[in-house]
């Protein structure tokens, strides 16, 4: 079972294994005790197993986890006291920051403020230099004076971040022994075991928000354990974790700063599972809920992984405006909007969509929850792509009168038709959404024309098509159970196993012996990890993150494994230089390439996990259900279409755009010329057959 | 004599307004925000291929998209203020002495010259032309402060620009993608570090590449032209109708710097009638033979930023926001000096005119004006450690002021936008142990909201280190941050070298040992504090 902890619903899936039945729950999350609605979604799934297999129903085997419980700590600033220890002279590290704007106009600017208050800071008399050397060493009296300060702080976690650790860890580690050993009950977090990257600030940041959040996760973590326990006992917990992996509910507990994402992640894993199964190399993962729309570009099977982003924006899109946070994350960018946000008209006379959104109180003003303003939601529905009679099922009836309502006020002030204004609404949305994932693509140096598009979330599938057909992409995948992605991912994860060795060396000097029998030793490792995963077919994969000597950044590249000599030195180089020269233009003259850290990734070899509805979704009702007037993006005018029920249509089957498939958690909008067609995996592939 | 610091150009609104818009309100913001993300985009490629901190921590560069005719039409987000002025500037210079019929793709131009550049030798700017159907359609320009450009190191004692470092004039670095060799092994003959140096320019060289080629997509799909006329002619409205929520009418304000054997003083008179503002700085200081002097085009590009800040921050800003604003000063004066003047220290003087704004306006915004803070301080150190030669400028920002509404902010760049260097990264590049980083608690202007505090830094040269050639930039350390409505002024900064406090004007020759403490000024507060 894979359980997802959202901000508006928990959702389930339970998968039969090997045969990739699932069944689907969904409960309202219970923020005062988040386990609950867990509890709720895995009886929930248990019942419906029972119900759909009697006595052959399996015992379960093992529950996933993914949250936005840490997310929404920091953003809510909802942890635990926490106190920080500093090399002596840097204990306002975190007021400091950078010292720079992230908005050079506003004077009304707000800063984000730091997760820990000036009076639970200690320094500490301890000094490393840059080069890891011990220039003041760290004795046990100043220990002994720093542990009774803390205990006089009374504070439930600390943070510890001395100078130069990344390089030599012996001062922070001796800090967490010694703490350990007077306050057994105190957590205790140590940036060198975080973040190992020279800069300060961002790696104290990680520290603390890690100590911040630490109490917390590790107390949920813990009940989640027993409830589970007690529905069945001996069930092992794995957590998610921003990269895509999986780790054990105790070390997850230790390092809760890297389940930031882990929501977000599992999604990005759902796409490729079903990019996997239908051989598409060049993917990107788009998925838009209530609040926002997040995007991936993956490339060869693989999630694309960034070291460093930011939490809990003051100003939601500002680039600079969060807390950096350096840990290892699938790299999905923020592209937008979600269906809750908000339109309105700016000084300028000019149509603006978000960040504000309604939520789920009062939420879109069709919701008839007493919300007025006029939402991307709103507009869905007034350009007939929901229908107002099906929304979750037909459990959550919309008001058309209010939507037309709300979009009539704004559509007088912006001065336009009430269609013009809701089509504008559509039209902007998605057009910001496709500028973003351009911007996305292109950095990463493809042409999204190579792309197939995987939607999921709520608003994806609606949205989908339009976004594709302003990127020229020219195919749209939307899998199964859609709505309930994350914890399909969660599910479909192939067995992946990452090493890494930190050696920055220019390249011209590098020891290949030295690196070959790194490499080997990692290898071994995860050979015998991958293994007890179960993995058959493995495919090993060398990285080596470079950059020329005094750049700040990298580029990635990756070879296939091969044992390693000078020979791969040139190998190296060159697939590094091709990938400069796509990305920026033109090599630098004389600069000296470097290699700065060395990674190795196996990853089981998998065509995808196949799954099929375990429950009676699937009708043999006609699939044609009705038509309705729908707006027409290319047309500029509404037209009669068909509506089809997607649970009724059948593997193999194409039906031709434009058309509406509808379903429990979502609705597939198909407003232009296109084939769509049923896979065997019940995933809805559109081809667009239309641009302009 | 009382001259423009720019060319007066015709308001576009007259005529433009005439011309029914091709755009709908939708599609503009959609376009408009393509624009942004293309030149930020180059930003972001420019960061990761700088070689520099002074780029990549401590922000100190701007991107700009031009027009074929040179005017702005969109900045990097986190720009610095001052070079966003002067960049579409320097395109025109370049259109004036390489006529766009002669550029050819794969040129790229090249400048220091203060007076066409940023206002200091130590800011490289490069301009690439933008093609469609062999016509040159915009510029991409990017401007940088490179870690060394021989000479001096960068200090207020210079007395002409020939101390300063290497002059290049407006040149090609890339003819049609040939790079010119000669000028490229001058440059790297006089830059002391020549990899973080010409890196530098490299990396420049590659965003504004990027920005050309992610700017096709658009050149495809729209009249580039039209759309430029359209953000430009929304961004003078919005501009022009803040204006006229001004009374009419001349304000004035006097702002004091340290100076030198005087204070130096900014007079500013502020004109507003009917969409228009004009500021004159005649009666302020006359040119300095000290490198504090402020070319034209860096005063104009700060007084714009200041009201830019003031009157109208939520709307994109391009050539459109500077049409309604005029400035000038008298040849010869601080604010428009003549060659061979100083100028590598111009920031604390150019800094202090959006204060200068502030305070001018400050009886008719009282709700939005800040109390006066400090500009940044920074220093800069050359020599060879373990054999190897380093040139470094570190950034150390100061307290801004309060407003009406809260207090002001502590350890803050305002108005530039300069980021410090982590230390971990100060103590990796020269041999200097870093005692303490620390906000300057009781250095903040006292008063219902008080002002922000400053930053106290205290280094020490390493004991195995030679000599190091030091300088020091700072500011506000004569005069004190002024409060507002009757707010306490901030405490001034102190330079102290081995416990002795000392003048900042020389550069120093800093031996093994030594210990060096800046201190930054506090921010001015704002109103009397309640009993």
């Amino acid at each position: 079972m894979a359980v997802d902890i959202g901000g508006t619903f928990t959702d389930g899936v339970a998968a039969l294994s090997p045969a990739g039945r699932i069944w689907v729950a969904k409960a309202p999350t219970t923020p005062a005790d988040p386990g609950e609605a867990v509890s709720t979604v895995i009886l929930s799934l248990l019942r419906q197993v029972a119900a759909s297999m009697g006595a052959s129903a399996p015992k379960l085997a093992e529950v996933v986890h993914g949250t936005t419980l840490i997310t929404n700590t920091l953003i809510e600033r909802s942890g635990a006291r926490t106190g920080l220890i500093t090399t002596r002279g840097m204990r306002d590290a975190l007021d400091i920051g950078r010292e720079w704007r992230y908005d050079i106009y506003d004077l009304e600017i707000v800063l984000p403020q730091p997760l820990v208050a000036p009076d639970c800071r200690i320094e500490v008399d301890e000094r490393l230099n840059a080069r890891g050397e011990v220039i003041i060493p760290l004795e046990a009296p100043e220990l002994e004076r720093m542990t009774q300060a803390i205990a006089a702080l009374k504070v439930d976690s600390v943070a510890v971040s001395l100078l130069h650790s990344y390089v030599n860890d012996a001062h922070e580690k001796q800090i967490r022994d010694t703490l350990k050993a007077a306050m057994p009950d105190l957590a205790v977090s140590i940036s060198s075991e975080l973040a190992r990257e020279i800069k300060e600030f961002e790696r104290t940041s990680t520290t603390a928000a890690n100590a911040y959040v630490k109490p917390l996760a590790a107390q949920y973590l813990e009940e989640l354990e027993s409830r589970i326990e007690a529905i069945q006992s001996g069930i092992a917990l794995r957590v998610m974790v921003s990269s895509g992996g999986f780790t054990s509910a105790r070390s997850g507990a230790e390092s809760p700063i890297l389940l930031l994402e882990s929501g977000p992640a599992a999604g990005v894993l759902s796409a490729l599972n079903t990019a996997r199964q239908n051989d598409e190399h060049h993917v990107l993962a788009f998925d838009m809920g209530g609040t926002t729309a997040k995007a991936c570009v993956a490339v060869g099977g693989e999630a694309p992984v960034a070291h460093s982003f930011e939490c809990a924006r003051v100003a939601r899109f500002k680039r600079g405006s969060g807390l950096p946070i350096l840990i290892p994350s699938i790299d999905l960018i923020e592209i937008g909007a979600g269906g809750g946000s908000i339109a309105y008209c700016n000084r300028l006379g000019l149509l603006n969509i978000g960040p504000e959104s309604s939520g789920s109180v009062p939420g879109p003003a069709c919701y008839a929850s007493g919300g007025t303003d006029a939402t991307v939601t709103d507009a869905d529905l007034l350009l007939g792509y929901l229908n107002p009679a099906n929304f979750l099922g037909g459990e959550m009836p919309l008001s058309t009168g209010l939507a037309e309502a709300a979009m009539g006020r704004l559509a007088q002030t912006l001065g336009v038709s009430p269609t013009d204004a809701a089509w504008g609404i559509y039209n902007m949305v998605n057009e910001n959404m496709a500028s973003a994932a351009r911007i996305h693509i292109a950095e990463n140096g493809h042409d999204p024309r190579e792309f197939s598009m995987v939607a999921t979330g709520g608003a994806g599938p609606v949205h989908a098509m339009e976004v594709a057909r302003k990127l020229r992409i020219p195919r749209v995948l939307i899998p199964i159970a859609a709505g309930a992605g994350s914890c399909l991912g969660m599910l479909a994860a192939p067995a992946r196993v990452d090493r890494a060795w930190s050696n920055p060396q220019l390249l011209g000097d590098t020891n290949w012996e030295l690196v070959r029998q790194s490499l080997q030793k990692l290898k071994q490792a995860a050979e015998v990890e991958l293994a007890s995963a179960g993995a058959g077919e493995v495919e090993w994969r060398i990285g080596a993150e470079m950059r020329y000597y005094g750049q700040g950044a990298e580029v990635p590249v990756s070879i296939p494994y091969a044992s390693v000599d000078e020979r791969t030195g040139a190998v190296i180089l060159k697939t590094f230089e091709e990938q400069y020269q796509k990305l920026y233009g033109r090599l630098v003259p004389n600069a000296r390439p470097q290699v700065i850290t060395w990674r190795l990734t196996g990853r089981a070899h998998s065509r995808g996990h196949h799954f099929e509805w375990g429950d009676d979704r699937v009708k043999n009702t006609p699939p044609s259900r009705d038509s309705r007037a729908i707006y027409l993006p290319l047309k500029r005018a509404y037209g009669k279409v068909e509506v089809f029920d997607r649970y009724s249509v059948k593997p193999g089957q194409t039906l031709a755009g434009p058309l509406i498939l509808e379903e429990k958690e979502s609705t597939i909008v198909v407003p232009i010329n296109a084939e769509v067609t049923i896979l065997p995996d019940l995933t809805v592939a559109i081809s667009i057959k239309e641009y302009e | 004599m009382d001259t423009l610091l720019t060319e007066k150009r015709a308001a576009a609104n007259a005529q433009a307004a005439e011309r029914p818009s091709t755009f709908d309100p939708i599609e503009i913001e959609i376009l408009w925000k393509r624009l942004i993300s293309v030149v930020d985009e180059a930003s972001a490629a420019f960061v990761r291929t700088c070689f520099s901190t002074l780029v990549r921590d401590g922000n100190d560069f701007a991107i700009v998209l031009t027009d074929a005719q040179g005017r702005s039409l969109a900045q990097s987000s986190m720009s610095l203020p001052g070079f966003i002025g002067c960049l579409p500037a320097t395109v025109r210079y370049f259109l004036q002495k390489y006529p766009a019929p002669t550029m050819q793709p794969g040129d790229v131009f090249i400048t220091n010259d203060p007076w066409k550049g940023s206002g200091h030798i130590h800011d490289v700017t490069t301009v690439t032309p933008i093609f469609r159907n062999n016509r040159v359609v915009a510029f991409a320009a990017v401007v940088s402060h490179l870690p060394d450009i021989g000479g001096k190191l960068r200090s207020n004692s210079s007395r002409e620009i020939y101390e300063e470092g290497l002059q290049i004039p407006p040149m090609k670095l890339l003819d049609a993608g040939e790079p010119n060799r000669i000028l490229i092994e001058i440059m790297t003959q006089n830059i002391r570090v020549p990899d973080q140096g010409m890196g530098d320019i490299w990396a420049q060289v590659a965003g504004c590449k990027m920005m050309a080629d992610r700017l096709q997509g658009l050149l495809d799909s729209v009249d580039f032209e039209a759309l430029g006329a359209e953000v430009r002619l929304r961004s003078e409205n919005a501009m022009r109708e803040a204006i006229r929520r001004i009374p009419d009418g001349v304000y004035r304000s006097t702002v004091q710097h340290d100076g030198f054997e005087s204070p130096i003083i900014i007079q500013c008179k502020l004109t507003v009638k009917g969409d228009e503002i004009d500021i004159d700085y005649d009666g302020s200081s006359p040119q300095q033979p000290r490198a504090v002097n402020v070319v034209p085009i860096y005063a104009f590009a700060y007084t714009v930023y200041g009201l830019k800040a003031l009157l109208c921050p939520d709307i994109p800003n391009n050539e459109g926001s500077f049409l309604p604003i005029s400035t000038r000063a008298p040849l010869g004066s601080l604010f428009n000096p003549t060659y061979p003047a100083a100028s590598g220290g111009r920031s604390a003087i150019g800094h202090l005119l959006p204060a200068a704004v502030f305070k001018a306006l400050a009886d008719v915004l009282p709700e939005k004006v800040w109390a006066t803070g400090s500009p940044n301080s920074s220093m800069t150190m050359s020599g060879e450690y373990r054999g190897k030669r380093f040139a470094v400028v570190n950034f150390l920002n100061a307290g801004q002021g309060a407003t009406a509404r809260r207090r002001g902010f502590s350890a803050l760049s305002f108005p530039g936008n300069l980021g410090n260097t982590p230390v971990e990264m100060m103590e990796t590049l020269a041999p200097i142990r870093v005692i303490r980083r620390e906000i300057r608690r009781g250095s903040e202007g006292l008063g219902l909201h008080n002002g922000g505090a400053g930053i106290s830094f205290e280094y020490e040269i390493l004991p195995d280190a030679s000599d190091v050639t030091a300088s020091f930039l700072m500011t506000q350390l004569k005069s004190a941050p002024l409060g507002l409505a009757g707010g306490g002024s901030g405490k001034q900064g102190r330079l102290v070298l081995n416990g002795q406090e000392v003048d900042p004007t020389e550069p120093r020759v800093l031996k093994a040992g030594d210990r060096v403490l800046m201190e930054t000024a506090g921010g001015g507060a704002y109103g009397i504090a309640k009993r």
